[in-house]
């Protein structure tokens, strides 16, 4: 675990920042505020203040500063004096208290909930509301409007294979069949052990059966332990560290004996993947997103897929695990995928976990400065790998009335790697 | 503003009055008055601490700035502006129950003119977001602040920023050709035309520099550069930084202009290193990091005789960067140089201090003596080619002891450079912390104009109130005689000269050695003022132009680094400093240039000099048509404008001889004057023309009007030229019988007295009957009171020239 930071060492690290003020454009809320107490350089200097005495955590502004941090760790990233991760933890550790609705969220078994009748609430609101519930019920009282938002950003992918065929059959003008996959080779790939993670198992089961079939398809064996835990990630995110340290507890005893026998711990959610590996133990260290894993395996039977795409990167990928590339080089494998980049890829959008449930009027500024920009690449989709950006892109583009889907990667790679097939038998 | 969960609202207890005027006028929204946001606020990216501000206004547009500043003035309380708080030298820190008004969100871009390479951008665009905009026309904004990813246009426009690719292509203040600003009542004003060639007084090069406390700029129009088409960067390694310092000396002599030309010295390197893991050597005493850019088959020339001076410098070893992500890598790190050397000390007092070229190596070894005698650590980073150095002195701001060690040693540093002819700042502005040393570079006369000119435009002192100049009680201490002759700097580029000096003797002396002042090349035959030929150093800068010339024309005002002149009220004042960049007080020397003596008449002056073309190039087409199409004409200049040079087209449309003759510099290359010539024979074939006859000729006949007898009479010895420079929209090449084109600035010349003004251009007799004249009438837009009041402060009496213009003015604002 993050070792608890006392005050001498805090005080070092609060002392490696020298206002050079770089980080101030890579803050999401900065951008949608224009106010500096709401900056990584405002926060520290109010932290220093706080930690020294001459200021009360809860005095005007203060909490508010703190509680709007995203965690995204896009300061960190640019910052040239290496003020670290460590000090935004304690940030949000101060500021955050958790609601009982956040607290709920990191339950695998309250999202299945939400998912299993999210689907259902939508439409009904849909149908009573229109198409702009989301704004309507903004104004409503806070738990109202809560939930709606929490309902608007629930991610969301097609399920069923053939939904997901014909929504990217229709960007393309190609006609897929959904042939029978073909029995997989000899396991001659990496052994994994698979980390489902509770929000993608619950949201996007079918996205990850997809992933699971084309990971065994390049010849891996995966293996998933029936008594996984939360990563802890909302838990630590939220101020509750002792919470987190019992889940990776809980983690470690279940995949441990596993850890022995494979090679990675894969895992898809890349808020999952930078808390799993962020700490000093042996999760941490087999521990592999499973966009690096693929593009590891360089998959040379991808079919064309004629297609316009906008990469979002999620903040616990970009910056957290510092993966950049290796979602880029695996799409270049798909013959006729254009690749496009937006304006500010290091900006967060926030989705940040629960962030769009504490604070909806930032969070939905913040994902429509980013949906305009991912507009403006001219894409017809946008691909990323986190369930939280997923949802919250997809709501922030609807606000803006963009008829532009938002998949995950991988099922993008399933889709090219079904085109490849298909290529292949229908000659 | 987005609001979330309010723990508090409302939170200045004593509810100032101004607080609730504020929040009435904009908006609860636009105006913060917590104590987070107080103490935030109080602080910027320098290690100094002034007051607790009273509220800081996030300003959402122009008009919100002007309400602010008029509600301040009423309540008679100090306003702050602020754009990313990256300045280092605290101007942006508020006094006591001062408002900051934070512009960060002025951040609109507007539609990029890629004809006039310009855009029109708010002050609270980050400057990295201009370059950003503009790259998909192939172009970018020129100054690159090492914080750029955080600056605003607004700071930038504030202390005249500059950056290290600078060296080539010059600090803001020549890359702003408009602002949009708002006076300390509250009045919003533009600086007006931004024609290609401004004369007149300059009112957008007082702004720039002066800190944000003669009024609040909101929008700037700014001029775009295009990215160069390729690049190379040196890394050379110098076991002995004196070796390094000695050779960007070399190196800047040799005739390489470098884009950028920094030195990273070892403790820096150690920082550099630590951080971002790049390889550099931790080894040598300094890394330089030169980089050329421009034409493929130039940057490889300039690239051997780089390598070759280098080599001979002391060098261990230079590598070659050629890939563009190897150069971003670099660039990349020395830009975060200063975040890194967080990792040195919690604190550091970075310094900008610059100075003549030749001095470099005499401040850097004063550097190391300061260093040991104080016991201090400095980590220094350089943009050497400019002279102006980034010592860095580090210190543990707990230890008293330290502190005050380290803030003796930054003051003997800055006064050591002021001692070298330097200046305390280049680049970061004087701000709060130089204002105790400022003094001792500034002229007494020059300083007392400063203060009549902050107190005509702000007399209550409300606007950023005591920063930039010197405290009241300090007297100019920074004297210096008037020259009496021409006096070159061979080894720091610059050449003073009296107002009396002809300037193609200044410029026949220059060529000599390989340099000029661009400001249109004189031949020296003596054939009229049209070609500069007879036009003095005075009449230079009084004019602001140096009329039609055969090698395209550059604004005067660039390259004038220090100017003594005599005020309406008598006195001798000197302004500037004979170093390439410098922020140390108001900047007169740009109010002076071309402003037609209206305030004070030019005495002298230091230019600047760069590298003159190595040869150049005159084609000549005996017999054109009377009329070239207007495809022709718009070939032709497509031509021109792709010739990394300036041109010049002279043509006469007349039925006797109807001719036309193109004049460009180059290196007589075949990718150079040679591709140029084929494209005019290709152009000339497409139109039906004969082909042209070329004569190219070494640089020595630009001194000896070997190419000015190839032009017709009439371009010689007209006694009057009138400048023509295109006005909004986009105009058509207007035909007069005769005219001289320059292509960048694009410009037009005609030698006779125009009857109409052609539509779309507008006119400025420049040079009637041999005469120079003066500027003519500013834009309507300009603010009167303040032409009057400069008037007044500069000329009590009215004993200079004083055009009808001005005498409406001055009789209209008189009390």
């Amino acid at each position: 675990m993050t070792p608890p930071l006392d005050a001498r060492r805090l005080d070092t690290l609060l002392r490696s920042c020298v206002s050079c003020g770089l980080c101030l454009p890579t803050c999401a809320t900065y951008l949608a505020t224009g106010d500096e107490t709401c900056s990584p350089r405002g926060r520290l200097l109010l932290l220093g203040e706080v930690m020294a005495d001459r200021l009360a955590p809860d005095a005007p502004g203060v909490e508010q500063a703190f509680e709007t941090c995203l965690g995204c760790m896009a300061c960190s990233a640019t910052c040239p004096s290496g003020v670290s991760f460590d000090l935004l933890e304690t940030l949000n550790s101060m500021g955050r208290r958790p609601t009982v609705g956040t607290q709920l969220l990191d339950r695998p078994g309250v999202l299945r909930a939400l998912h299993q009748s999210g689907g259902a609430a939508r439409s009904v609101l849909r149908r009573t509301l229109g198409d702009g519930w989301r704004q309507r019920l903004a104004s409503a009282p806070r738990p109202l409007a809560r939930l709606s938002r929490l309902l608007g950003i629930m991610p969301d992918s097609p399920e069923a294979d053939h939904a997901l065929l014909d929504l990217l059959d229709r960007l393309t003008g190609l006609r897929t069949v959904d042939v029978t996959l073909p029995s997989p080779p000899a396991a001659t790939g990496p052994r994994v052990a698979w980390f489902t993670g509770c929000a993608d198992a619950a949201l996007l089961p079918g996205t990850q059966r997809r992933l699971g079939e084309f990971l065994v398809g390049q010849g891996c064996t995966l293996q998933t332990v029936p008594d996984e835990a939360c990563c802890g990630a909302l838990a630590a995110h939220t101020g509750r560290p002792d919470r987190a340290a019992d889940l990776r507890r809980k983690n470690l005893e279940a995949f441990g004996p596993l850890l022995q026998q494979t090679d990675h711990l894969v895992v898809a959610a890349s808020g999952c993947g930078h808390e799993l590996s962020r700490h000093d133990d042996d999760l941490a260290r087999r521990t592999l997103d499973a966009v690096v894993l693929m593009d590891r395996l360089a998959p040379s039977d991808l079919g064309a897929v004629p297609l316009r795409v906008a990469v979002h990167d999620p903040c616990h990928a970009r910056h957290g695990q510092g993966i950049v590339d290796e979602p880029r080089r695996l799409l270049r494998r798909i013959p006729s995928l254009r690749i496009l980049e937006p304006a500010e890829p290091h900006v967060c959008c926030g989705g940040a976990g629960v962030y769009g449930v504490d604070h909806p009027d930032l969070a939905a500024a913040m994902g429509r400065r980013k949906a305009q920009h991912l507009i403006d690449t001219g894409c017809r989709l946008v691909v990323t790998t986190n369930p939280g950006c997923l949802g919250h892109l997809a709501d922030a583009l609807a606000m803006l009335g963009a008829d532009i889907p938002i998949l995950p990667l991988s099922d993008v790679v399933w889709y090219a790697w079904l085109r490849g097939l298909n290529e292949r038998t229908t000659p | 503003m987005v609001t979330t969960r309010r723990t508090a609202s409302n939170t200045n207890a004593r509810r100032d009055p101004l607080v609730s005027a504020l929040r009435r006028a904009l908006g609860a929204d636009q105006v913060k008055d917590d104590v987070a946001a107080r103490l935030v606020y109080s602080r910027d990216a320098s290690h100094l601490q002034l007051g607790r501000p009273a509220c800081v206004v996030i300003a959402r547009h122009a008009s919100a700035v002007a309400r602010t500043v008029a509600l301040c003035r009423q309540h008679g309380r100090p306003f702050v502006v602020r754009g990313g708080g990256t300045g280092l030298a605290g101007g942006a820190l508020p006094p006591d129950d001062a408002v900051v008004l934070a512009l960060g969100r002025l951040d609109s871009l507007g539609e990029v003119d890629d004809v006039r390479r310009r855009v029109q951008v708010g002050a609270g665009v980050v400057n990295d977001a201009v370059s950003a905009w503009a790259t998909r026309y192939g172009l970018r904004f020129a100054p690159d602040p090492s914080s750029q990813a955080a600056a605003t246009i607004g700071g930038n426009v504030a202390v005249n920023a500059g950056g290290p690719h600078c060296l080539k292509d010059g600090v803001t203040s020549r890359h702003v050709r408009c602002l949009e600003w708002v006076d300390t009542w509250g009045r919003r004003w533009s600086t007006g035309h931004c024609s290609a060639l401004t004369r007149g007084l300059d009112l957008r090069g007082l702004l720039v520099g002066s800190e944000g406390t003669l009024g609040v700029v909101t929008s700037a129009v700014v001029d775009l550069q295009p990215v160069p088409r390729s690049s190379l960067v040196l890394l050379a390694e110098f076991p002995r930084l004196a070796d390094a310092t000695r050779a960007v000396v070399k190196l800047m002599g040799s005739g390489v202009v470098p884009q950028a030309c920094e030195i990273v010295d070892r403790v820096m390197l150690g920082a550099v290193e630590e951080a971002f893991q790049q390889g550099f050597a931790t080894d040598v005493d300094a890394v330089m990091i030169c980089e050329l850019a421009g034409i493929p088959e130039a940057v490889g020339e300039d690239a051997r005789v780089a390598e070759a001076v280098l080599m001979q410098s002391g060098v261990r070893r230079v590598q070659r960067a050629i890939e563009p992500e190897e150069q971003a890598r670099l660039w990349n790190c020395r830009k975060q140089a200063f975040g890194a050397v967080g990792r040195l000390a919690p604190a550091c007092v970075s310094m900008d201090v610059v100075v003549p070229l030749a001095r470099l190596t005499d401040l850097v070894e004063g550097i190391q003596t300061i260093t040991d005698e104080h016991g201090v650590k400095v980590a220094t980073a350089f943009h050497a080619g400019d002279g102006n150095l980034h010592p860095g002195v580090q210190f543990d701001d707990r230890d008293p002891d330290q502190t005050v060690r380290a803030n003796r040693a930054a003051d003997a540093i800055i006064e050591r450079a002021q001692t070298l002819g330097g200046s305390c700042t280049g680049e970061h502005g004087v701000g709060l912390e130089k204002r105790h040393l400022v003094h001792r570079q500034l002229d007494p006369v020059a300083l007392d104009l400063m203060r009549g000119i902050k107190d005509l435009m702000d007399p209550e002192n409300l606007c950023n109130p005591d920063k930039a100049l010197p405290a009241r009680e300090l007297v100019g201490r920074g004297h210096k005689p008037v020259p009496e002759g021409i006096e070159f700097d061979w080894d720091s580029l610059t050449v003073t000269a009296p107002a009396s000096t002809p300037l193609a003797e200044l410029q026949a002396a220059a060529l000599e050695r390989g340099l000029w002042v661009p400001v249109g090349v004189a031949a020296g035959d003596g054939h009229g003022p049209g070609l500069a030929g007879e036009m003095t150093v005075g009449q230079l800068l009084s004019t602001g132009t140096a009329g039609p010339s055969l090698l395209g024309e550059l604004r005067v005002r660039d390259s004038v680094l220090e100017i003594w002149a005599r005020t309406g009220r008598g006195d001798v004042l000197h302004a500037g400093a004979p170093v390439l960049k410098n922020v140390a007080g108001y900047d007169l020397v740009r109010l002076l240039v071309g402003s037609g003596d209206l305030l004070a008449r030019p005495l002298a002056a230091s230019f600047a000099l760069q590298p003159a073309p190595a040869a150049v190039s005159m084609w000549v087409w005996p017999s054109t048509p009377v009329a070239l199409s207007v495809e022709g004409r718009q070939d032709i200049m497509q031509v021109l404008r792709l010739h990394h040079a300036p041109a010049m087209v002279a043509r006469e449309r007349s039925q006797d001889s109807p001719s036309l003759w193109v004049a460009a510099s180059g290196r007589d290359s075949a990718w150079d004057l040679g591709a140029m010539a084929g494209l005019l024979e290709t152009w000339s074939e497409d139109h039906g023309m004969p082909r042209p006859v070329e004569v190219r000729l070494p640089r020595a006949a630009l001194a000896d009007g070997r190419l000015t007898a190839l032009l017709p009479a009439w371009c010689r010895t007209s006694p009057s030229w009138t400048l023509l420079t295109p006005a909004e929209g986009r105009p058509e090449w207007p035909r007069p019988p005769r005219l001289v084109w320059h292509t960048r600035p694009t410009v037009l010349w005609t030698p006779d007295e125009l009857r109409d003004d052609p539509v779309g251009w507008r006119s400025d007799p420049v040079i009637r009957d041999n005469v120079p004249q003066p500027p003519p009438s500013p834009p309507p837009e300009s603010p009167a009171w303040l032409l009057a009041g400069l008037r007044r402060l500069f000329d009590p009496s009215s004993t200079l020239p004083c055009p009808s213009w001005l005498e409406q003015i001055l009789g209209e604002a008189s009390p």
